[in-house]
Formats: C-alpha cells, sequence, structure tokens
C-alpha cells in the first residue's frame, strides 16, 4: 500500500487538475464523469503523477486509467516497486 | 553541441519524432513542454526536459539561453473556429513571445514548423511548391489565416536565420489526440464519415522529423521546405484505407458546400454540448482548399525518402489499435 503522504500527494494533483478540493474527491469517482477530466488531461493527470514519483508508466497503461481507484492502484504497484 | 538544439513542443505528436530524429542526427535536443502536459513521452526517452510554455514568456528565456538553435512544433492550432478573435489573439502572442526570446538569447537559428496551409495553388492547376506561397492571408478559415500570420511574424526574426517547414497532412503513430488522422478513424470504427472529395496531401509524422532535423542541423538546408507524400482525392485515399481497416468503402463524398455546412454546425452542435467537435472546419476547410503539392525540394536538399500512405496507416493502426483507437483484427487464416 503507498503511504498516507504519497497519497495526499496523488489527490492533490487530481485537485489541481479537475479543480476539485481534495476533500471531496472519493476513492470510487470517475475522472471524465465525476472530476470532469477530459481524455487530454486525464494523461496530463498520469504524466504528472509518473513526474512526481519518478516511474514510468506506459502509454497503454495510461489510457486505462478511467477512476481514482485504477489510478491508486496504478500507483500501488509503481511507487512500492520504484 | 547537446544543449545548443531547443524543441518547443517536444512532448507533442510531431515534437516526440523530432526528438528522435534529432536523436538519428547526432544531436541530444533540450526539451521544451508547458508546464502542465503529457510528457510520457519525453520520460520514456530519457530527454532533457526544461520549462518552455509559450504563455509564460520568463520561461522561454530560461529554456533557450546558451542555444544555438530553436525547433518551434508548438505552434498555435486551432482546434475550432468558434472563437476567431481569441484564437488568432493567442497565435500572435505566442508567436512574437517566441521570436523575442529567441532575439534576446541570441538564438542563431529558428526553425519553424508550419502547414501547407500557407501554401497556394498554382494558376495552372499544376503542383504546388516552395515558392508558392500565398502573397496575403488564404482567403479561407482560421486555421490558413493563422498559419499564415504566424510565417509573418518569424519571418520578420532580426539576427537569426529563419527556416520555415511545411508539414501536410500527418497520418502516423503517436497521433494521441487524432488530428488530421480523425477521418481514417472515424472510418475505422465504422462511423462512415461524411466525407467532400477535395485534394489532400498525406504525410508520415517520422518523415517530417527527419525534414525538421535536418533543416535544424544542415548549414545548406533550404529556407522552405514541403513535407509531404503524395497529393490524391480524399474519396480515393479512404476507399483505399477501408480494406486495411477491415471496414467496408466509405459513401460517396458530398459537396464542398455541404461539407463545410457540416462543419460549422458540428461545432456548434460541440459548443453546446461542450464536447469537441466530431467534425472541425480546420479539417473541412484543408480537404476544401487543398491544392497538389510538389515535395521534391526536400527529396533532393534533405535526401527525404516519403513513406508510401498504406505503409504510415498499417503503423499507425499497430499503434492505435492497442489504446482502443480500433477494434483489433482477427490474424488472417493460414
Amino acid at each position: 500500500m503507498i503511504d498516507a503522504a504519497s497519497h495526499d500527494r496523488i489527490f492533490r494533483i487530481l485537485s489541481d487538475l479537475s479543480a476539485v478540493p481534495p476533500q471531496e474527491i472519493k476513492v470510487d469517482d470517475r475522472l471524465r464523469e465525476d472530476l470532469g477530466l477530459d481524455s487530454v488531461s486525464s494523461m496530463e493527470l498520469v504524466s504528472m503523477l509518473s513526474e512526481e514519483f519518478g516511474i514510468d508508466i506506459e502509454l497503454e497503461e495510461a489510457v486505462q486509467i478511467t477512476t481514482v481507484s485504477a489510478l491508486l492502484a496504478l500507483a500501488d504497484r509503481r511507487i512500492a516497486h520504484a | 553541441m547537446d544543449s545548443r538544439v531547443l524543441v518547443l513542443g517536444a512532448n507533442g505528436y510531431l515534437g516526440l519524432h523530432v526528438v528522435d530524429a534529432l536523436r538519428a542526427e547526432g544531436v541530444e535536443p533540450r526539451c521544451g513542454r508547458r508546464r502542465r502536459s503529457n510528457v510520457l513521452g519525453l520520460l520514456s526517452r530519457r530527454a532533457e526536459r526544461v520549462l518552455a510554455d509559450l504563455d509564460e514568456p520568463d520561461t522561454l528565456g530560461a529554456a533557450m539561453a546558451g542555444v544555438h538553435t530553436v525547433v518551434h512544433v508548438a505552434g498555435h492550432y486551432p482546434r475550432h473556429s468558434l472563437d476567431p478573435v481569441g484564437s488568432e489573439a493567442l497565435a500572435r502572442r505566442q508567436a512574437h513571445a517566441v521570436v523575442a526570446a529567441a532575439e534576446a538569447a541570441g538564438v542563431r537559428r529558428l526553425v519553424y514548423v508550419s502547414s501547407t496551409a500557407t501554401v497556394a495553388p498554382r494558376p495552372d492547376g499544376g503542383a504546388a511548391t516552395e515558392a508558392d506561397r500565398w502573397p496575403a492571408a488564404p482567403p479561407h478559415g482560421l486555421y490558413h489565416r493563422l498559419k499564415w500570420a504566424m510565417e509573418e511574424i518569424f519571418a520578420a526574426a532580426h539576427d537569426m536565420e529563419v527556416r520555415v517547414a511545411l508539414p501536410s497532412g500527418c497520418i502516423g503513430p503517436g497521433d494521441l489526440r487524432v488530428g488530421t488522422s480523425a477521418l481514417v478513424v472515424a472510418l475505422g470504427r465504422g462511423m462512415d464519415p461524411p466525407h467532400n472529395d477535395g485534394v489532400v496531401s498525406i504525410v508520415d509524422p517520422r518523415d517530417v522529423a527527419v525534414g525538421v532535423a535536418r533543416m535544424a542541423v544542415r548549414a545548406d538546408a533550404p529556407a522552405r521546405v514541403i513535407l509531404s507524400g503524395s497529393s490524391r482525392r480524399l474519396h480515393a485515399l479512404l476507399t483505399d484505407a477501408a480494406p486495411h481497416l477491415g471496414v467496408a468503402p466509405p459513401s460517396p463524398p458530398m459537396s464542398d458546400a455541404a461539407f463545410l455546412e457540416l462543419a460549422r454546425r458540428s461545432e456548434a452542435d460541440a459548443r453546446e454540448s461542450g464536447v469537441r467537435a466530431g467534425l472541425s472546419v480546420e479539417i473541412a476547410e484543408l480537404a476544401v482548399h487543398g491544392v497538389p503539392l510538389d515535395a521534391s525540394l526536400a527529396e533532393r536538399s534533405l535526401g527525404l525518402r516519403f513513406r508510401p500512405f498504406g505503409e504510415s496507416l498499417a503503423d499507425f493502426v499497430r499503434w492505435a489499435t492497442p489504446l482502443g483507437f480500433f477494434t483489433p483484427q482477427p490474424e488472417p487464416s493460414p
């Protein structure tokens, strides 16, 4: 599991891109329907995650990320093994 | 040499190919990116990234420090024509910011990636060359006007050599935002896209990138170069593409006027719904006002060989299918 600090950093990135306050973002939110991120913003989100944590993410993986939970799961897999 | 070439828009569709092409020429470029952008491609290439945001002029000056050549692949690209005044103001402001920063930093060469939209038709109907530039802004839509106006701004830059690359419609790997490949993607998704039968010129973005890279590094490269594969009619192109995409050929083409009207309605609907237009006026204008092109200067002076459309299309499909653009096709029976 990612630690609380990493969790907070991810929610800050989500908030920066969506303009939704971090405390209002829920784990089961969908990036497009609930947070208003289009496909371009969603790619930027994954890119920011990649830069923030210094992890490699392939394009094919990035396009699969459509929910906050999927983003957290990706971070969990990659940050834990970075 | 390593940090003496800066690529503005290095993380974009063409920009990433330009980074690869510069490396093939032995140059490790400095890669300019916007503050908020998708840089996965640059990260995977382990490229040097530097903040160079056209809307933050201070970042341009810092990014250009010590740079000999700037390759500008980040010119404003109007995705719709709903705000022509705002779009033109933005394009002009960004172009002036690049010129001012380059002049202040002592940049010696600027390669600006423009568009064949600034190439005028020849009176005799023959293939147009680099010499056939519109003497005034093309009497078409926003996209044509903006591209022409930005060339004017860069041409007026002081104390540097300005070279202009003129790519036609790019179809090939990397078109994540689906720009000029929109009609091909729609066809491949079984949507039988409405289209006219204008002259279109297609080029592989990897070939464009090689041309741009050589314009950046070769002392004797021409100042203005068309980068384009062959020119042909849009309906024939889509008909030829259909079997590669595993779909039926498209319905017959519509008139230019009907095609443009459809694009205007599509943009108006998009404004109401807040989603991207299915058919942009920019794409329609390019297909309506396209002219046959002669890209032999690029072949002679830069040693380019433009890939055939079928090869670019096959590589695009191979790249785009895992990303969900197309449904995977079953392997052919032995």
